[in-house]
């Protein structure tokens, strides 16, 4: 081979050489102005597709949420920008309670207050031009939710609260508005965004509660509760359509003290009590050594027991005699008199109850208990009235370990008697 | 060694460390998908930066190469995630070191170049300059007004009068957060 193929092999080496660099340099710039598509990892190109936002968002996460929220004052652009991405940003924790009240059915008012009663502000909307969603973007409410006066759990307010990137997560929800312009839909929708959260469902001296709303399926959208109220209002009291399905699923609570509150459930029967009662038996009534810290004294406070509470008031089909026919020799009948203090009348009240000294556990049933606000009741947040005195969170922890020398049924008063902030 | 371009006609070129560089999570992923080619002779055009940008860029990067690196966390970018991760989603407290206090073109006369500098950060993400100069601009804007903000981002007020007084009630909401 001659030294000049030679040579003419190294300057076509070089021109190959040259032309594959020129190649690579013009791939690299495409590759960098993310203009290539193909012919590269999964993904590599998307984290170009939002490019002149990114700054600026990253710049609002560094602001306080209050100031956020002026921000969209700004110019359209950012408050475009803020509406996108005020789903990821992080959201300010709210351990309060929010209010919601309507008036005449076309404005609605959105109280919040923190935990200690301390109300953060207040605003109303227009009930056509309901932007909820927009207003609480950037909190996340825990503690509870409480719709008040009028249709405040109308529909279009639901509506927004369900919205798939708004993060509420309440703890107790309480209806105790009008109801009249709820479906069951949205309701159910309601309960499914609100249960990795809620522990307490009540419906208290809500209007319309009427048949078609509430049924088993749509209070077991709400999940494993602690305690459930239904207590519609005034003294007609409708069918609520709530049966032994919803009784039987409060069983799977895992707090230590719950109840369930029904008044005018007409589908629970005697049969379902007596399930639940098995049940619940089943799951609490150890054999073997007691617990440690379980206690053999038979007499002893009720508050020390992890208290299940079942009350049944104006349910058709329930009453102590037919509770008592169906479950037999399971329940230990204890009968109660209080006299009422207010206008002297007596007022009888029958518990049925069983105890597990093993587990320390105690299940009491309730009748007709004619009481305006009661046991665990929750009062409509207002100013400088704390959370926790908005309805009794440790019910169950109340232990007077001092006084277990007592009367068996002395401490009963302690439920009898409100504090002052529920007269009103 | 690896060469960036600026955007500017004809193109400044900048000669930094590939530890420096890689500071880029842009650079970085390019040069790990062109790995076996010989990328020191290769310059790379960096389309969207200019030369007093880049010379910032590069200055920034040889300071912190050594830096360990931050710890990575996903982004929770799509709309319908579940709520339940906006728990750990909140935002580690950053603090700017005294050398980039230094370094961040902080004169206000400045602010256009330390804006083009965020784009920059951004597009080549290097994230601690992107955080460090986010963390700068939001304690600039910090308390201030809405017209102050609008003059400082370079920003134009595009609203109606109505879509402003409607918007105002909003805001009032948003006192006391």
């Amino acid at each position: 081979m001659s030294l000049a193929v030679v040579e003419a092999q190294v300057v076509r080496l070089q021109a190959e050489n040259d032309q594959l660099r020129r190649a690579l340099a013009d791939f690299s710039v495409r590759i960098v102005c993310g203009r290539l598509t193909g012919e590269l990892p999964n993904n590599f190109l998307e984290q170009f597709s939002q490019l002149p936002d990114r700054p600026l968002e990253q710049v609002l996460r560094f602001l306080p949420a209050r100031q956020v929220v002026q921000m969209r004052h700004v110019s359209r652009k950012f408050n475009n920008l803020i509406r996108k991405c005020s789903k990821t940003m992080p959201k300010k924790e709210r351990n309060g309670s929010v209010l919601f009240k309507s008036y005449y059915g076309r404005i609605l008012s959105v109280v919040l207050f923190d935990d200690r009663g301390c109300k953060i502000n207040e605003t109303t909307l227009a009930s056509d031009d309901v932007a909820l969603s927009e207003l609480l973007c950037l909190i996340c409410i825990k503690g509870l939710i409480y719709f008040s006066d009028g249709l405040s759990a109308a529909d279009e307010v639901l509506d927004q609260l369900s919205k798939a990137w708004l993060t509420i997560r309440p703890e107790v929800v309480v209806f105790s508005g009008h109801l009249s312009k709820t479906s069951r839909n949205t309701l159910r929708a309601f309960l499914v965004k609100v249960e990795p959260s809620i522990k307490r469902l009540h419906f208290q001296s809500a209007d319309n509660l009427v048949q078609s709303l509430l049924n088993d399926d749509v209070i077991s959208a709400a999940g494993r509760l602690d305690g459930l109220m239904v207590l519609p209002s005034g003294w007609s009291f409708r069918n609520v359509n709530i049966g032994d399905e919803t009784l039987l699923s409060m069983v799977d609570t895992d707090h230590t003290s719950s109840y369930f509150f029904a008044i005018g459930c007409t589908d629970i029967t005697p049969g379902g009590i007596r399930a639940f009662v098995e049940k619940w038996t089943k799951k609490w009534m150890k054999t073997g050594k007691p617990e440690a810290g379980a206690k053999s004294t038979v007499y002893r406070l009720r508050s020390a027991w992890n208290l299940f509470e079942l009350t049944f008031d104006k349910c058709a089909n329930v009453t102590p005699a037919t509770v008592e026919a169906a479950c037999g020799k399971l329940l230990k009948k204890e009968w109660i008199t209080k006299v009422d203090s207010g206008d002297g009348e007596m007022n009888y009240q029958i518990y049925i109850a069983i105890e597990c000294h093993s587990s320390n556990r105690r299940l009491e049933i309730h009748f007709d208990i004619e009481q305006l606000f009661p046991p665990h009741y929750v009062s409509e947040p207002r100013p400088n009235v704390a959370l926790n005195d908005l309805y009794d969170d440790d019910w169950d922890s109340e232990t007077d370990e001092d006084d277990e020398s007592g009367d068996f049924y002395d401490d009963d008063e302690e439920e009898m008697n409100y504090p002052e902030d529920y007269i009103f | 060694m690896i060469q960036l371009c600026s955007n500017d006609d004809p193109p400044v070129s900048f000669t930094v460390p590939r530890k420096a560089v890689e500071l880029s999570k842009t650079i970085k992923t390019m040069l790990e998908d062109l790995e076996g080619f010989d990328m020191e002779q290769t310059p790379i055009p960096l389309p969207n930066v200019d030369a007093p940008t880049l010379e910032l860029i590069v200055k920034w990067v040889e300071q912190h190469q050594d830096d360990p690196p931050p710890v990575e966390k996903p982004r929770v970018e799509d709309d319908d995630s579940d709520d339940s991760d906006a728990d750990d989603d909140q935002e580690p407290e950053v603090v700017i070191p005294e050398w980039d206090k230094k370094f961040l073109p902080t004169d206000d006369e400045q602010k256009n170049q330390l804006f083009k500098l965020l784009n920059a950060a951004n597009y080549l993400e290097i994230k601690p300059l992107l955080d460090i100069g986010c963390k700068y601009v939001a304690d600039k804007i910090s308390g201030q007004t809405v017209e102050w903000v609008r003059d400082y981002l370079n920003m134009e007020n595009d609203y109606t009068p109505e879509e402003e007084a409607k918007l105002k009630e909003e805001i009032a909401w948003a006192e006391g957060l």
